[in-house]
């Protein structure tokens, strides 16, 4: 144990007496063992912010740097789950709008889902929170004024009616838009519950999200789907149009994990399960990443700066630089990039300075079929670059991908520190109270491993991972519809002497299956594309802008994906189940990111199915899809509609040419 | 909406409005040869959708007017009341105001709320880095990446929002829309009843929400 670990937790309960109340419970909770976390939240969220009154920040000019933190005071902890809350007015098909829901269509397939298991109630408003003890509270927009917002742990079979209230101010000091629309990443539900991008409301009103909490694949294999098509980590976040980077950057995020049989939130040998580690907040532990930068502290806050994108701190689970005491024995820990911009490389550093194994169990939410270890040693398979050289080692996590790793303690003995490191750095401004390792800067680390023994009462390790962890849904074959979705911001004409490019360069998405000449920008009115319920499609995502720096995670809302080539720069540099030309494994699982760097493209399939209406693809940098790089795709229920939708697909077809000035 | 109500509303500038430290209050002359102050007289407190053009300019500019002249008149009710149209020369040492006259005339946009606005090209050029600037020199420095954009702020909320000139009529009304004052609650109770009875119409014709109403 640390030797001045009395001092810090001094100093945290001094820092933070009063408001965040949340995770000193959950300390508690951590040492009293797992009945404590599993236990439902004994604060109510108003209790844990301490009563303190949330007036609006005043902000600063944006300084060199954030204050200076000391490094590995904080413990570590996991989001509070969220209350199983009943509703009043109880939810209803069709819009209540007496009781002040916003607009929607009706729920689908609400008699087939209805009376949900659970109900909860998120109310977006302001809070306080603590970013590290040596900070005064932070302004922020958070669920139950919170941030993160309260841990999701949801089940298979188990629908779940969330009731999103809007209860930010009206009139606000801040960078954020009081108007929101939560999306679930990547649930399997009516457009009417996908939190739409154009379908934000304002502040005073609801809406009832329906998540069934099943499989995709409804219609053709009945019950709750197709059980191959299981997910896990999902998360909830606002999707409001030109604002989701700041409103994000506000706070409006969280975790979202539907648990089965085959991961069913404890380690106990149930029927079908994986025995991976999976005690919420012992054993298995959210890792949501952000970077803030603050302004000085004045005033008893730390607020953040005016900006949204930039920050010089590395914020895991709303803290900076904590640490975890871990004992000798394998943990889960879901990572979430939760943007707004940066994409991160993480690895692990064992006490002598090498590169530890990080074993990658999920991509996106889904299982993949074999565990991957990812390490300096094991190949071309520990990374998910495709650009040459690849970089081994670090596991790239782009705005809103998700990546499920087990990392396994044992070997290392009582007193050992373990560190996740970033491969970029953020600013401390005070040194390490441990020594590092060999060539690890102090900058880099994300947060402290501190490895004791596994007391008695503290759960036993996991049996090793299985070598297989679920088979993979069939992969539509042939498929039904071909469709190319360019992200551009481009061409990237030069043109001559007086004359200039009209229109102008600016973010796009192109499509050459309807002959775009330029591309189209977000319209929520219109779709870019429609597609016939129940039939499948292969999208050739392409990244335009080679030779750049421009990355696009582009999102897919609804249905998982799986990757069948990789190309860069149009030639196939993967391919999936080709031995000559392997796919990078990472890439080779069901995902809803795909991540394409500058010149690259993916080939994927997927299938649309269950449910009708207007979904999203689009570009998960934040501050790209605020500018324009997302277009609505709809699902229609028959060809009546689907030609009817045709009729009114959005036109992007300008001619962009050089123009005399 | 109450018309009376709206004219007679007071908009007040947002209390964390950066106010003339960002926009500048940089003297302009209108297509009248009135002087104006950039932020006091005409971003104070207002809605107002800014765009950069030059008057012999062949390309872009003219369409982009034209655009503006429908939503112009799509939003009649509104303009000189509570939303502003100002179209800013990229080329101010060209462009005299009787030229942005001729030009505004030539283009049916000298109309109530609509300022067709030249002045200092060091000022102009201060105003086009703080409105369109993306901390991107390549894209910024090039004058004209900037002619296809329209800056929507609104004082008043202190939002800003864009669109781009080239996107459909009802795109950009949408955005224009997506800055409007704050409402109250009441009003959104409004905006959604009709907004409901669209959605409905359309479920049954469609099976689904297909929107596109606009």
């Amino acid at each position: 144990m640390p030797k001045n670990k009395a001092k810090d937790r001094q100093k945290v309960g001094k820092k933070t007496e009063g408001t965040i109340s949340r995770r000193t419970v959950l300390k508690i909770g951590a040492a009293a063992g797992a009945a404590g976390v599993l236990a439902p939240s004994i604060l109510s969220p108003k209790e844990a912010l301490g009563f303190q009154a949330i007036t609006e920040p005043v902000l600063c000019t944006t300084p060199t740097n954030s204050p200076p933190h000391h490094p590995f005071v904080q413990d570590f902890a996991a989001p509070f789950p969220a209350e199983d809350h009943p509703l009043m007015p109880a939810p209803t098909e069709s819009r209540n709008e007496a009781a002040g829901e916003a607009p929607r269509a009706d729920h689908q397939r609400w008699a087939q889902f209805t009376p949900a298991q659970f109900t909860h109630e998120l109310e977006a408003k302001p809070g306080l929170h603590t970013f590290h003890p040596d900070y005064s509270p932070t302004y922020i927009w958070g669920f139950n004024g919170l941030y993160p917002g309260p841990q999701m742990l949801q089940r298979y079979g188990k629908s779940t009616i969330v009731r999103f209230r809007n209860s930010l101010p009206l009139t606000t000091t801040t960078f954020g838009r009081n108007e929101m629309t939560i999306h679930l990443h990547n649930g399997h539900h009516g457009s009417e519950s996908d939190g739409f991008a154009g379908d934000f409301f304002s502040t005073g009103f609801y809406k009832d999200h329906l998540y069934p909490n099943i499989y995709a694949g409804l219609d053709s294999f009945g019950g709750i789907g197709d059980h191959n098509e299981k997910m896990g980590t999902f998360w909830y976040h606002d999707h409001r149009a030109e604002f989701t980077a700041p409103n994000n950057q506000m706070g409006l995020n969280g975790q979202f994990i539907v648990y089965d049989e085959t991961d069913p939130g404890h380690e106990h040998p149930s029927v079908d399960s994986l025995q991976l580690p999976g005690y919420y907040g012992i054993t298995d532990f959210p890792i949501i990443l952000n970077d803030k930068k603050f302004c000085p502290t004045a005033n008893g806050r730390t607020e953040m700066v005016n900006a949204v994108a930039g920050g010089d701190k590395w914020i895991v689970n709303g803290m900076i630089q904590p640490k975890l005491t871990v004992r000798r024995r394998k943990y889960r820990f879901r990572i979430l990039n939760t943007g707004p911009t940066k994409v991160w490389t993480l690895s692990l550093v064992k006490p002598d300075g090498s590169v530890g194994t990080m074993t990658c169990i999920a991509t996106d939410a889904n299982f993949l079929e074999h565990p991957l270890r990812i390490n300096d040693t094991d190949g071309a398979g520990n990374s998910n670059a495709t650009t040459a050289p690849i970089v081994p080692g670090g596991l790239k996590v782009a705005v809103a991908e998700r990546y499920d790793i087990v990392i396994d303690f044992t070997e290392f003995p009582a007193g050992s520190k373990l560190y996740l490191k970033e491969a970029a750095q953020q600013f401390v401004g005070l040194p390490s109270p441990d020594p590092l390792p060999a060539g690890l800067d102090i900058r880099n680390v994300l947060m402290q491993f501190s490895v004791v023994n596994r007391e008695p009462w503290f759960p036993v390790d996991t049996p090793a991972i299985p070598a297989t962890l679920c088979t993979y849904p069939s992969i539509p074959d042939p498929v039904d519809n071909f469709f190319e979705w360019q992200f551009i911001r481009d061409p990237a004409v030069t043109c001559p002497a007086g004359t200039h490019l009209d229109p102008p360069r600016m973010f796009r998405i192109r499509r050459p299956t309807l002959g775009d000449t330029l591309g189209c920008v977000f319209d929520a009115d219109r779709p870019a594309h429609a597609i016939l319920r129940g039939t499948s499609e292969e999208w050739l995502i392409n990244n335009m802008v080679a030779g750049s720096a421009w990355a696009h995670p582009v999102h897919i809302h609804f249905e998982e994906f799986r990757t069948i080539e990789r190309l860069v720069n149009g030639v196939v540099v993967g391919r999936l189940n080709d031995p000559n030309l392997p796919i990078a494994p990472l890439f080779s699982g069901r995902k809803d990111v795909n991540f394409v760097e500058a010149g690259q493209g993916a080939r994927i399939r997927m299938r649309f199915r269950d449910y009708n209406g207007a979904y999203l693809i689009h570009c998960h940098n934040m501050a790209h899809e605020d500018a324009f790089m997302m277009v609505r795709w709809d699902i229609c229920p028959d060809q009546a509609s689907l030609d009817a939708c045709n009729a009114i697909l959005q036109v992007c077809q300008e001619v962009q040419q050089c123009v005399p000035d | 909406m109450d018309r009376r109500k709206l004219l007679t509303r007071v908009f007040e500038p947002h209390p964390a409005s950066p106010g003339a430290t960002r926009y500048t209050n940089a003297v302009l002359r209108t297509q009248d040869n009135k002087e104006v102050r950039f932020y006091d007289d005409l971003i104070r407190g207002r809605q107002v959708v800014i765009n950069f053009f030059y008057a012999d300019c062949k390309g872009a500019c003219p369409a982009v007017t034209q655009k503006l002249k429908r939503i112009y008149n799509q939003l009649r009710d509104r303009m000189g009341n509570d939303l502003f149209f100002y179209s800013i020369s990229l080329k101010p040492r060209d462009d005299t105001p009787a030229a942005m006259k001729r030009y505004a005339q030539m283009n049916k946009g000298d109309e109530p709320g609509w300022l067709f606005l030249t002045g200092d090209p060091y000022d102009i050029e201060t105003i086009r880095f703080r409105l369109f600037g993306m901390g991107h020199p390549g894209f910024d420095l090039d004058e004209t990446t900037h002619a296809g954009l329209l800056r929507i702020i609104n004082d008043n909320r202190n939002s800003w929002g864009m669109a781009q000139a080239y996107a459909s009529d009802q795109n950009i009304l949408k955005r224009i829309s997506w800055q409007d004052p704050q409402k109250s609650y009441g009003e959104m109770v409004r905006i959604y009843r009709d907004l409901q009875v669209k959605i409905n119409e359309d479920v049954k014709k469609y099976g689904y929400r297909r929107d596109a109403w606009l």
